[in-house]
């Protein structure tokens, strides 16, 4: 009887066969709600039948039915509704069930996201954990998030138009057959050992074309599965869905000095203080501000000198935080902020734009100074200030670009922008000479590959509540540098012990994969 | 069916013509959701099939049951009860609830559970034997506590609510414990409630204080266990009971609007709660993200249309946890707005059903426990339908006998059980 029922099912008669299943269905259910209705009753009681209250149940459930007609019979009246199912509801019955989503292409053209055939909540990505925040997921539970959502209207076959805002059921039916492919200017091999590097730990590693501001890594860790999102958007503890890179906030250390150095360059201030081992106090109520060499002395059971009176490119290479408070203080507050505003440290960095929205970082925060003394512990990059590391990493690239502050990429699409004029090219010409010599016999020095002429700055950022937070920022070749790398290892200790390492095999591999020594194809 | 001959049939005999015709509307719905299974994979399991197996053969001997211990209550009550399991039933086994079968028999026994629920309901309440189930109010407080501090102790959480081992949910019990509670609390305080200055109700100071004494502690735990659905409808039942032992229109305004207050208020304490809030009031704001669920229940509203895409034939999966909290999504984008209406329809006679056994019974206990148990069914009913179509912020509850979920089911079924013996006055 089995195989019979079976054999009537699926034999041609089906679709009539279920339409007029789904007639009689109807038709029975109203004659038994109406029989139920209609079936005789208790006696009313003597007191009271309750119809005030039977009333207000039974008119709010008709009121609800009411409001559920609005969306479901006169939907297509609401043009933000409109908007939202021509994108976004993936019905096979829908126009969508013929559209492929386009894939997401790395710069050389090699598949980052790719659909899977017969599948609309189908997607592949190649690189699974390594490269889930930049890219986000596409998921029929959890939503769309990052560049899958932002270039949705792209990938999903019908880009942003006038028709959008325009109303009718028609237009539910209006979209191209084909999603178009989406190509973002990550490489994904340098995606892929970025995130292997970080070998689990938590941090962020940015790795960009200086004068383009295009993005070859924007890596994330831990990272997590994008087609199964759903654990990692509940781990609150170790919050691997999010994106460190561009909105995680830590104070950014040594690598702040940067910024400091080149202030100080473009002024003309007096350079040369006096840098004793017991450190620097900026006012009577601060703590003294002493360089890290103060603690390992004292920890061998040793008195350390001090760096005696030396310039800024000597506590450049060695990173003397005695001599960049001194520093701070001396500058005029006004100099001070006017660079923040230019480094663009207090507004997201927006990443990528898109017809479906922008792709923005956190906002990085700096205190607006009114004193010269508050200058002492932001020079160094402690007190109230944070960045994120896609900040460090734009500020780095600035010094690169000789001055330019470019507006970084992650599309190909987006034109190149340059955000601010951050130094002159002689500043940061002298800035590059300074950084090379941090590399060549300071702090940076276990990144000085041969023939490469790598400039850096190392960061080891107090942060409370542990470990400090571990940075290191580089570019190269010094002349012309044409790739930056920023590392950041949350809790990670030493910049130069546990972000340095990464940055030196990132190098390696960028050279290998010819960014650093071959000129940027995409100079303006 | 004229009045006469159903008067003639006897309740059991119009109940059982009533559940006859869900039975065929089943039967129905079943074909059309095999067809469209088969045409995707000609393999037919019969496994999944055992729930609506045991409606066919349960409901008839939960029938029979009634006929033998001669219960004479309402008809169309029992009938609402029975097409609204098999609907329940039929959309689980659509939304493939059942497909593990044998291996995962937490799906399947929910139902042969709740119908034997039905009958210890219907067994305690019938022939007039209610009255004495008032002693048993402190009892019932005291289970309800027990039921929350195990839940405290050791419950996990999981999608925001509390669960014990085997994703139990018990705290659906709590509330016809509570609703037993405040009947036999508040029907011998009936004169105290009862007071009124202009319209107000102004129960004495003691009574008062008595009240929110024992009712702040469940509550209390309520919001410590994070289940604000909980807590908005428990808070719910106890207006609609002050206002069915004082009949005094001032309950139910007051009450009305301290709920709504309440709503409002609970969104500075919970974020969860401020940002079922925000969704509700633009849920655009954030489309693909905290809008997503509720946007795609209503694009899937809006592709069922007036009619439905017939069942089986939607695409409710699109829909985030469609087969508890969301389920009214997915009979709404298969059986349409008619179908829709006719299910509200249902509803809405039971719960008038369920009053006017109140209204019928003989003891001021009996006709409360009759509002409490039809307040917190009519209560979640609406809180959940209104959730799904955005009239209201979603409150995480589920939909009475229809939702997936054996907590649920078997509770609901039990106060069903219970309400069918109240309706039975002899």
């Amino acid at each position: 009887m089995l195989e019979r029922l079976m054999d009537l099912l699926n034999s041609d008669v089906g679709p009539d066969l279920l339409r007029a299943l789904k007639i009689v269905f109807l038709a029975v259910l109203a004659v038994a709600a109406l029989g139920i209705l209609c079936a005789p009753t208790v006696k009313p009681g003597k007191v009271t039948s309750y119809g005030l209250l039977r009333i207000l149940f039974a008119g709010a459930l008709f009121a609800v039915l009411g409001y559920q007609a609005t969306w479901q019979m006169l939907g297509y009246t609401n043009p933000a509704f409109v908007k939202f199912m021509r994108r976004y509801n993936r019905r096979p019955n829908a126009a969508e069930k013929q559209v492929m989503r386009g894939p997401l292409l790395d710069r050389r053209g090699r598949v980052l996201a790719a659909p899977v055939s017969g599948d609309v909540w189908g997607r592949r990505y190649p690189l699974g954990e390594a490269a889930a925040h930049p890219l986000g997921y596409y998921h029929s539970t959890y939503g769309i998030t990052a560049v899958e959502r932002v270039c949705d209207p792209t990938l999903s076959g019908y880009a942003l138009d006038k028709r959008d805002e325009a109303l009718g059921k028609a237009l539910f039916a209006q979209r191209a057959a084909e999603g178009e492919a989406v190509i973002l200017t990550l490489d994904q091999r340098l995606q892929q050992k970025a995130y292997e590097l970080l070998a689990g730990r938590k941090g962020a590693v940015v790795i960009m074309r200086p004068r383009s501001g295009a993005l070859l890594a924007l890596v994330s860790s831990p990272g997590f599965d994008p087609l199964n999102p759903a654990e990692a958007i509940a781990d609150e503890q170790n919050a691997p869905a999010f994106n460190r890179a561009v909105q995680g906030r830590y104070p950014p250390g040594s690598t702040f000095k940067i910024l400091l150095a080149g202030l100080a360059l473009e002024k003309g201030l007096p350079q040369v203080y006096a840098c004793p081992g017991q450190g620097y106090i900026a006012g009577p109520s601060t703590p003294p501000i002493r360089d890290s060499e103060y603690y390992a002395y004292q920890r061998k059971g040793a008195v350390w000198p001090g760096w005696g009176s030396i310039g800024l490119k000597e506590a450049t290479v060695h990173s003397s935080n005695v001599y960049f408070a001194q520093l701070g203080v001396e500058s005029r507050p006004e100099a001070f902020n006017d660079m923040m505003v230019k480094a663009r440290i207090r507004e997201p960095l927006t990443y990528l734009h898109a017809s479906g929205g922008n792709l923005q970082s956190a906002r990085g925060h700096v205190p607006e100074v009114t004193k010269k003394r508050a200058i002492a512990l932001l020079a160094i990059g402690q007190g109230e200030v944070l960045t994120t590391p896609l900040h460090v990493a734009c500020f780095t690239a600035a010094v690169a670009a000789d001055g330019r502050m470019m507006c970084p990429r992650l599309s190909k699409a987006d034109s190149i922008e340059e955000l601010s004029r951050l130094f002159s090219a002689r500043t940061a010409g002298q800035l590059r000479a300074i950084l090379r010599e941090a590399v060549s016999r300071g702090t940076g020095k276990g990144v000085d590959l041969a023939g490469l002429n790598v400039c850096g700055k190392t960061g080891t950022a107090q942060a409370p509540g542990g470990e400090d937070h571990a940075w290191f920022t580089c570019f190269a070749p010094q002349r012309a540098p044409n790739i930056v790398i920023t590392v950041l290892i949350e809790r990670g200790g030493f910049g130069a012990k546990a972000a340095l390492p990464v940055a030196r095999a990132l190098l390696q591999e960028a050279d290998s994969l010819g960014y650093v020594r071959v000129a940027e194809e995409a100079a303006p | 069916m004229s009045r006469k001959k159903q008067q003639a049939l006897g309740p059991v005999g119009t109940a059982t013509g009533l559940f006859l015709l869900s039975a065929l509307a089943i039967a129905c719905a079943c074909l059309a959701i095999l067809g469209v299974k088969l045409a995707n994979a000609p393999v037919l399991q019969v496994e999944p099939l055992f729930p609506l197996a045991a409606y066919a053969v349960g409901v008839p001997l939960a029938l029979l049951w009634l006929k033998l211990s001669g219960w004479k209550g309402d008809a169309g009550l029992v009938g609402a009860v029975f097409l609204l399991c098999g609907i329940g039933l039929v959309i689980q086994f659509r939304m493939g609830s059942f497909s593990q079968g044998l291996a995962k028999p937490a799906a399947l026994l929910p139902f042969p559970l709740g119908l034997a629920a039905f009958m210890i309901g219907t067994l305690l309440t019938g022939k007039g034997r209610g009255a004495w189930l008032s002693g048993a109010g402190w009892l019932a407080y005291l289970a309800a506590l027990g039921v929350l501090a195990a839940m405290l102790l050791l419950g996990r959480s999981f999608r925001g609510g509390t669960y014990l081992a085997g994703n139990l949910n018990p705290s659906e019990i709590v509330k016809p414990l509570l609703a037993l509670f405040l009947a036999s609390y508040l029907s011998r305080r009936q004169k105290a409630f009862g007071d009124t200055q202009n319209g107000i109700p102004v129960p004495p100071l003691s009574a008062l204080l008595g009240l929110v004494a024992l009712w702040g502690i469940p509550m209390l735990m309520t919001i410590a266990l994070k289940d604000l659905g909980l807590m908005m409808l428990l808070n719910a039942v106890l207006i609609v009971m002050l206002f069915a032992i004082a009949r005094r229109t001032g309950y139910l305004a007051i009450g009305v609007a301290a709920v709504t207050a309440a709503g409002f208020g609970v969104q500075f304490i919970s974020a969860n709660a401020r940002t079922r809030f925000d969704v509700w009031l633009n849920p655009f704001a954030d489309p693909t993200g905290k809008g997503w669920q509720i946007l795609q229940a209503l694009a899937a509203m809006y592709s069922g249309g007036l009619w439905g895409a017939g069942l089986g034939a939607g695409v409710p999966q699109s829909v985030p946890i469609v087969t508890s909290d969301f389920v009214y999504a997915a009979v709404a984008e298969e059986i349409g707005l008619v179908g829709c209406t006719l299910l509200l329809l249902v509803y809405a006679t039971l719960f008038s059903r369920g009053l006017r056994a109140a209204g019928a019974a003989k003891t001021p206990f009996e006709r409360l426990l009759c509002v409490g148990l039809t307040g917190s069914l009519a209560v979640q009913t609406i809180l959940n339908v209104a959730g799904v179509t955005k009239a209201l912020p979603m409150t995480g509850i589920t939909l009475p006998l229809i939702s997936h979920g054996g907590s649920s089911l078997i509770t609901t079924l039990l106060i069903a059980g219970l309400l069918t013996g109240l309706s039975d006055r002899k």
